[in-house]
């Protein structure tokens, strides 16, 4: 599979919204989707003149060094999102990103390797590198989330849990 | 991991072995028949996890696979939550399907899945003379791809690709549908393959 294919064009002519697997992304104006996320962190980027943005499903903090699936990794993807989004004519200084996830499904299992607060951690540091305004979270606690983006409605996002409440971030 | 049709039988076989054991105790627990499915081998692309398992309410109780091997992937116990109420309440003796879930409800399955997984390693030690012991269960009462996506983020061997195996366990009486799922590491699959391989040349 080739992780590196251009994801910029919208995923259909009717504009449907588009799901973003593990390690995956988009960039455009259409609706954009992640489902379930446990430790893995749904990131958004969105410019508000333009209104275009950028969703990423994000499962690992660090690549070391891994280039095949750059949506993958928060070191990577923050990157490539930035320059997709620059290439489009988005200035980094109107970007805002809002992040949701980063749970920790199992607590047994997460008291010695908490993957979800990690990459959470991650992603604030490389916003801060970047000079990128972080200015909403839903991070953490013990419950699974899925994301709407919504670029078109002024960067709308809708975070549903498996409890059935919902809430905009 | 690329396997071979061997291999694949192979691991079938052994899931079919488990398997049965873990059928055989919960078929005890619900003193009902349990009827289970031929072990499905699946190699998922982590991007498209959502299309296996998406939104919908599960309860998955999950254990580390250790032993000879320290941390050799993951053993799930997964049932959908409509059957999770219709286990426990067979098991309560409550009739109630649309009350929450509380701790009584937790501790029944991490129970149940406690003694099918058990049941499942045992046998297959036995057949194999491979010890994989599970570690104490986590249970994740959520959307089954958070807690699915979880636990392929923390395996030691990163991985593009999710090699699972999963039998269907069926108590038709109940309406209750599980799964039984395992998420090995390259090594322990390795190590099963080999085994496997040996034992059948040995017939």
């Amino acid at each position: 599979m080739n992780a590196n294919k251009i994801m910029t064009e919208p995923p259909s002519p009717s504009g449907q919204t588009a799901m973003i697997g593990i390690g995956e992304y988009r960039v455009g104006s259409f609706p954009m989707m992640t489902i379930g996320l446990g430790s893995c962190i749904g990131l958004t980027l969105y410019d508000d003149t333009l209104k275009v943005g950028a969703m990423v499903h994000i499962m690992l903090p660090d690549s070391a060094g891994r280039k095949d699936r750059p949506g993958k990794y928060a070191d990577t993807a923050i990157p490539l999102l930035l320059k997709e989004l620059n290439a489009l004519g988005c200035k980094d200084r109107s970007l805002v990103a809002k992040m949701a996830g980063g749970a920790c499904m199992f607590e047994y299992f997460g008291t010695n390797l908490n993957i979800g607060e990690r990459n959470a951690t991650k992603v604030r540091a490389l916003l801060k590198e970047h000079n990128i305004k972080l200015a909403k979270e839903e991070i953490g606690g013990k419950v699974g989330r899925s994301v709407t983006f919504l670029p078109a409605s002024n960067g709308k996002i809708m975070v549903r849990r498996a409890d059935g409440t919902s809430g905009e971030l | 991991m690329k396997l071979s049709t061997i291999q694949a039988d192979a691991i079938q076989e052994l899931g079919n072995i488990g398997a049965a054991h873990a059928a055989t105790t919960l078929s005890q627990m619900l003193g009902s028949t349990v009827e289970m499915s031929v072990p499905a081998i699946k190699a998922i692309d982590i991007s498209e996890l959502g299309t296996y398992m998406g939104e919908e309410s599960a309860a998955m109780v999950a254990f580390e696979l250790q032993g000879e091997i320290p941390h050799g992937g993951y053993i799930i116990f997964y049932i959908s939550k409509e059957s999770a109420i219709r286990l426990t309440n067979t098991m309560l003796g409550l009739t109630d399907m649309n009350r929450p879930m509380n701790e009584m409800d937790e501790s029944a399955l991490l129970e149940v899945g406690n003694i099918m997984v058990s049941a499942f390693l045992d046998a297959t030690a036995e057949l194999l003379g491979f010890i994989m012991l599970p570690s104490p269960p986590a249970l994740s009462l959520d959307m089954a791809h958070a807690a699915m996506s979880s636990l392929v983020a923390q395996m030691g061997e990163e991985v593009d690709e999710v090699l699972l195996f999963s039998t269907e366990l069926v108590c038709e009486e109940h309406k209750i549908d599980s799964d039984i799922i395992m998420l090995p590491e390259a090594q322990t699959l390795a190590r099963i393959v080999e085994l496997m391989e040996n034992m059948m040349k040995g017939i």
